[in-house]
């Protein structure tokens, strides 16, 4: 072999070859990974095809010895026991979780442009520290005077208390800040010199060329919210007006109940399943935008 | 188009606003929705809760409070016997799982953006966790069974050779509270990647192109041009870390504070002030992450 290389060289790159033994390495390492991170997802399941003797069972067992299907039906018998039709829950889930992330998604964005280095205002500086040192502070401490002001707003068991407080998010901003601030600033340049608005500015250039940034801006809200059983808990007192996580947790709070709960968390984790995988094809598509020349 | 040029003055008489001043103005008008936001349901409630520190919850019907100093500060140092171990576990356990997270998550997130076969599946695995363990699940899956016998279901889903535990029980217990921690680790590393990922699609092509044809290795092209383009996703994933694991489910102190605010004690007064307490430890650890950031974070909208 080794007395053809010189000959090799003319017709195939070497390159070619150390790509594909990299590639297998990085595979094997890729596989590996991927079955570890693949086990909460097959705790879930397995967990929802356990008979309640295995899910009460300890010290637990992470396998089903006897697998069933009677926790689902176990899941629609608790849920046709509520006042409120299941579907009522659902609808609170998707339209609370949808107005939460689009929202989030806007007014941080927008925030974030006036707070990245396109602009100079007065206070931008203080502001952003602001911003950063408010993202340090766990969301619990604050939440006793939150309640009191949302209490005072009359927004107690209205969608509002659900869907506003969490736009004031410190996490998007930056998050988005960062990636606004990689925009080349040749191209806001150019464009206000062809008298685009910076209104223009930001839905035409800003907002596709962060593309990537608010998909994943828009999966990470989507999972806090779709998840949050804490703001529906505090800010609702009516059946009506409560989201799923909430009502699933009563459903599957008690031991008697244990099968329908884990049923329920089946369920529950695909949609954002479904948003993820609807939306991490953004951050790959937006490599379109990067062949921009800085 | 027209074919005919006029001369004629640039800008129409009106009323001239300085461009800065123009600059400024859209500023405002830009963040002013999240301004609003940010006053109302943040930074009153933080002054809100830094005044309830200094106070005692009286009667909790009527939100009566009364002051009472640095009382329950002295508390929280001086007397309670659970806050400050707990807090220093915390602190100490961020300094080994936030670097590993950045690294671990950099390092999958160059490796899942090669074109490889797969590679989209891969990205939805490696962000699976993240959808499914910030709920109930994980807590299920680490629990409170941990150590002892035969480790969190985790340990035993995959299967940890039963022959460890003839070592001795000592030996059994450091391997499964290591493998719970990798595991934690690991499973939190979802969003990172996310970012990494992201911040690596920014990177012009235009870059790397020139490199190949200058003759850099894929080594020499980490080191000069992803790395300094991607130092303030570092920046912010390291940021987002640091939040993620302060304000986790996991974390004792948030617990113990939900629990002194709001499981039957109601000591609003005292939970707020070791959420001060907190934050101010907090503060000072992103403080030096920042400061180790603002020096080597390379803008490249600044050039």
């Amino acid at each position: 072999m080794s007395t053809y290389t010189g000959l090799y060289y003319g017709v195939k790159p070497v390159r070619r070859r150390a790509f594909t033994f990299g590639q297998a390495v990085l595979l094997v390492f890729l596989l590996g990974m991927a079955a570890f991170m693949l086990l909460p997802l097959v705790f879930v399941v397995v967990n929802a095809l356990k008979p309640i003797d295995e899910l009460l069972l300890y010290p637990p067992r992470f396998w089903v010895q006897r697998p069933t299907l009677a926790n689902f039906g176990d899941l629609v018998l608790a849920s046709s026991a509520l006042t409120v039709p299941f579907i009522r829950y659902v609808f609170n889930s998707v339209f609370v979780t949808v107005t939460v992330v689009g929202l989030t998604i806007l007014v941080g964005s927008m925030a974030a442009y006036a707070l990245s280095n396109k602009h100079r205002w007065p206070g931008q500086e203080l502001f952003f520290t602001l911003v950063v040192s408010a993202l340090m502070f766990a969301p619990e401490v604050t939440s006793i005077p939150r309640y009191l002001i949302v209490n005072r707003l009359g927004w107690i068991d209205h969608y509002w208390a659900l869907i506003i407080p969490p736009l004031a998010s410190t996490y998007a901003v930056f998050l988005m800040k960062q990636f606004i601030d990689q925009v080349p600033r040749e191209i806001i340049e150019a464009s206000i010199i062809d008298g685009a608005t910076d209104w223009t500015i930001f839905w035409k250039i800003i907002m596709p060329f962060a593309q990537s940034a608010w998909a994943t801006l828009g999966i990470t809200s989507f999972v806090a919210t779709w998840n949050d059983a804490f703001s529906p808990l505090i800010f609702t007192r009516t059946e009506v007006m409560k989201t799923l996580p909430l009502m699933l947790q009563t459903i599957g709070g008690g031991i008697a109940r244990a099968g329908a709960g884990a049923a329920a968390t089946f369920l529950m984790i695909f949609p954002p399943i479904i948003i993820f995988t609807f939306l991490q094809s953004r951050v790959v598509e937006s490599m379109a935008y990067s062949g921009i020349k800085s | 188009m027209s074919s005919q040029v006029e001369a004629r003055p640039i800008r129409p008489r009106r009323l001239r606003i300085p461009l800065h001043t123009q600059q400024a103005i859209m500023g405002y008008l830009f963040i002013s929705p999240w301004i609003v936001g940010f006053l109302v349901f943040l930074a009153y409630p933080l002054v809100q809760s830094f005044w309830l520190s200094f106070n005692n919850l009286e009667n909790l019907v009527n939100f009566q409070i009364k002051y009472i100093g640095l009382a329950n500060y002295i508390e929280a140092f001086l007397i309670d016997v659970r806050f400050l171990p707990m807090l220093y576990t915390v602190v100490r356990n961020s300094f080994i799982d936030v670097p590993l997270i950045i690294v671990f998550s950099l390092f999958t997130a160059i490796v899942v953006n090669q074109k490889l076969p797969g590679q989209g599946i891969f990205r939805s695995i490696f962000f699976l966790p993240v959808v499914i363990s910030s709920g109930l699940v994980v807590r299920e899956l680490f629990g409170q069974y941990q150590a002892e016998t035969g480790g969190s279901p985790i340990v035993r889903g995959i299967d940890v050779p039963t022959v460890i535990l003839l070592v001795g029980p000592e030996f059994a217990r450091t391997v499964f509270d290591l493998i719970n921690r990798l595991a934690l680790v690991l499973w939190r590393t979802g969003v990172q990647i996310l970012l990494f990922l992201a911040g690596l699609q920014g990177i012009s092509s235009t870059l790397y192109e020139a490199a190949r044809v200058d003759g850099a290795s894929e080594w020499e092209k980490f080191w000069k041009i992803t790395l300094p383009m991607i130092s303030p996703i570092i920046l912010l994933v390291a940021i987002y870390t640091i939040v993620d694991s302060f304000t986790d489910i996991f974390n004792p102190i948030l617990d113990y504070i939900k629990n002194l605010a709001f499981a039957g004690q109601f000591r609003m007064g005292y939970a707020a002030a070791l959420g001060w307490i907190y934050f101010v430890v907090v503060f000072l650890m992103m403080g030096l992450v920042f400061w180790i950031g603002q020096r080597h974070t390379f803008y490249a909208g600044e050039r």
